[in-house]
């Protein structure tokens, strides 16, 4: 189906781009898909955070760890007096090796809250631990607790190193003043370690995430797909090319298509009791209107002729509104196909019979699988009033031919070998409805149930000349697809 | 000339038959549905004015039962119900004419005189093949004894294949016989009806014989004239 193509860009596009990413409200698909999607991200994010900083956490434990270590035996190495404070070699050939990235330092508090190092590890070669100013007034506070930072890296290029410090104040026998006892370790491997742990957490969690959000896509997309085909189908109704739902569905929504269906038959019922009261009274007035016809015909005088002149208006009003009311109750029919080469057939083998005295011939063509959006009645009324006419006025031949013209439209022509119609009496013709034709014999009227049954199917009718030398009859009218 | 009137309306009966005895016909008046099938079964008569809307049985039955009988008397139908699903299916069961109320008697009469004229010497050699018949003079056909429905143009071509049947006939010479002036001149109009004719005369009838053209023939174990 090709709806409109040419006029916008690509609806077909365009409907599934505002399916995605429209309105959340205006799609259940998009609904369920959004909602879905942001629980898994949500769920996954935590996950994440929570891998990774546990991570972190235990990695820096470890860290704490070994720093608490160091501190110890930096403790046990050191020989304290009140005088002097020395550090023993502590036998770890690591915080000996200049720059280790392992090092250690003991410091004195010295009055104005500040530190004063008083012994260190030969890695630091010669330079000191930076401190946070208000680390002593820390350790002041919590004296035995280890203190712990990150230190942004104490050490000059191209040696930059990052360190985990830890810091406790300790009181030493034979020195009343308490210690600070330092260790520093490099925390550039751990760092990276955390870094790779987090890089390898998040991309497994987005792939995982991806492929969440796929399968909900793949939910969704299957499991409303009855959805989509019940939509499919009610097209199919409105198109004319189905007359009901006839696929069944889940239980979920079988309920609606069975709804839908009651409602195509309450709409068939609808208009057909209308068509049977339309009927009714046409049968009922026409019998009573043939009787003062004939009677006022029999007779000579002014009220006869009256009466007979009267009698003809009834007649063409009845047959108007009566006609006018059925037009107006089918076109809403939906869900009706009629094949226009069967109609076609019907029409040209009985007018032919009856115009057999003139031996017109009726020429169709139509292909076999071409069919009129709408209701057989009312497609008989609109050929059978326009291929009488043409076989009124011709004088052998008559020739119609249909065919689509795409977009869910054919066109009808029916065309004759009369006398024609000149070109400023088409439209005249077409308003005022078939007035023309009543010089030859037969009820008028024929004109103008078609141009009303047309308009009332959104068609359209022209008059034009014949390549046969009469009047040519354009019928442009809704087709239903194949 | 002998008519029967099948009219259930008191007053239109009266000035019909007041009407057609003017015109000179001898009438015959039913006003029911039962009434009018006994009488067409059993009187000669030369046309028939059959109105549809009719007590006990409706006009289309009765016309379908004397069709059904081998009844072949013109029948005009007189119909309130203008809709053209109406007019085709009292085609269908078998009139040869209609007329919607209200109409002027003027008109009833000439069209009565037209079908006269028309059934006049109706009698006459048909032509046969297998279960299809084909009787040139009325320009009508019948296959199994079920009239058949043709348009003129399909008339015409299974008229020129019954004549030769039984030969190879060209699209050409099928042409040159089915349009009478040079008109459509093309042999791709000829598949048209001969696909048409086979959906109403039973497909395996008209045989297409490769490159050459089309042969009618009758149906195997068919034997002719039923």
């Amino acid at each position: 189906m090709t709806e409109g193509a040419g006029g916008e860009a690509n609806p077909e596009a365009a409907r599934t781009w505002g399916r995605w990413f429209g309105r959340p409200g205006r799609s259940l698909t998009r609904r369920l898909i959004w909602l879905a999607s942001a629980w898994i991200v949500i769920a996954l994010a935590l996950t994440g955070w929570m891998l990774t900083s546990q991570y972190q956490e235990s990695a820096l434990r470890r860290l704490g760890n070994m720093l608490a270590d160091t501190i110890d035996e930096v403790v046990i190495a050191t020989n304290a007096t009140p005088e002097s404070v020395t550090v023993a070699a502590i036998p770890d050939a690591k915080t000996d090796r200049a720059l280790s990235g392992e090092y250690w330092a003991v410091a004195e508090l010295d009055s104005e809250d500040g530190l004063r190092f008083i012994a260190g590890s030969p890695s630091l070669a010669g330079e000191q631990l930076a401190v946070p100013r208000d680390l002593p007034r820390r350790l002041r506070a919590a004296t035995g607790t280890t203190i712990s930072y990150n230190d942004p890296g104490f050490l000059h290029p191209p040696l930059r190193q990052p360190l985990r410090v830890a810091a406790s104040l300790k009181s030493l026998p034979g020195r009343a003043e308490p210690l600070v006892f330092m260790a520093a370790i490099d925390r550039t491997n751990i760092e990276n370690d955390t870094r790779q742990f987090a890089t390898f957490t998040w991309t497994a969690l987005l792939i995982l995430g991806l492929g969440l959000v796929i399968a909900v896509f793949l939910q969704v997309q299957i499991g409303l797909r009855p959805l989509f085909s019940l939509r499919n189908e009610i097209a199919d109704v409105r198109k004319g090319k189905a007359a009901r739902i006839a696929r069944s569905y889940p239980m979920e929504i079988q309920p609606l298509a069975e709804q839908v269906n009651r409602l195509l038959d309450h709409n068939q019922e609808t208009v057909e009791r209308q068509r049977t009261h339309v009927g009714n009274l046409a049968h009922a007035l026409k019998t009573p209107l043939s009787v003062m016809l004939a009677e006022a015909g029999s007779q000579k005088g002014a009220l006869p002729d009256m009466v007979r002149k009267q009698t003809e208006v009834m007649k063409a009003q009845v047959d108007h509104h009566l006609r006018r009311a059925r037009a107006a109750a089918r076109a809403q029919l939906l869900g009706e196909r009629t094949p226009i080469a069967e109609v076609l057939d019907e029409m040209a083998v009985m007018l032919e019979r009856v115009f057999e005295e003139k031996s017109v011939e009726i020429d169709w063509r139509a292909p076999d699988d071409l069919g009129f959006r709408g209701e057989r009645q009312d497609l008989q009324e609109i050929l059978g009033n326009l291929m009488e006419n043409a076989c009124k006025w011709a004088r052998r031949r008559v020739r119609v031919t249909a065919g689509p013209t795409g977009l869910g439209q054919m066109v009808v022509v029916v065309e004759d070998d009369g006398p024609g119609l000149p070109a400023d009496q088409r439209e005249a013709a077409l308003e005022r409805g078939a007035r023309m034709d009543e010089t030859t014999p037969g009820s008028g009227l024929g004109l103008s149930i078609v141009v009303e049954l047309t308009r009332a199917y959104g068609g359209r009718i022209t008059l034009a000349d014949s390549d046969l030398g009469g009047l040519k009859v354009l019928l442009e009218l809704p087709a239903a697809e194949a | 000339m002998r008519v029967l009137l099948v009219e259930d309306d008191v007053d239109l009966s009266r000035q019909l038959k007041l009407a057609l005895g003017d015109a000179g016909y001898a009438v015959d008046h039913a006003a029911d549905g039962e009434e009018a099938h006994f009488l067409g079964d059993t009187e000669p008569y030369d046309v028939v004015v059959l109105d549809l809307g009719l007590p006990k049985i409706d006009g289309v039955s009765v016309l379908e039962r004397w069709r059904r009988d081998g009844k072949t008397t013109p029948v005009l139908i007189l119909t309130a119900r203008g809709a053209w699903s109406d007019k085709v299916s009292g085609f269908d069961a078998g009139a040869d004419d209609y007329l919607t109320k209200p109409f002027h008697t003027e008109e009833l009469l000439a069209r009565l005189r037209a079908l006269l004229r028309r059934s006049a010497g109706i009698a006459s050699a048909t032509l046969s093949c297998g279960g299809l018949r084909l009787d040139p003079r009325a320009a009508r056909a019948t296959v199994s004894g079920e009239p058949l429905r043709l348009t003129s143009l399909e008339y015409r071509l299974l008229h020129y294949l019954m004549m030769h049947q039984g030969r190879v006939i060209s699209r050409t010479e099928l042409v040159e016989h089915l349009y009478d002036q040079d008109f459509d001149r093309d042999s791709n109009t000829i598949e048209v009806f001969v696909g048409r004719l086979r959906k109403k005369i039973g497909p395996d009838r008209i045989e297409t014989v490769r490159g050459l053209g089309y042969r009618l023939t009758p149906l195997a174990g068919e034997s002719d004239g039923t």
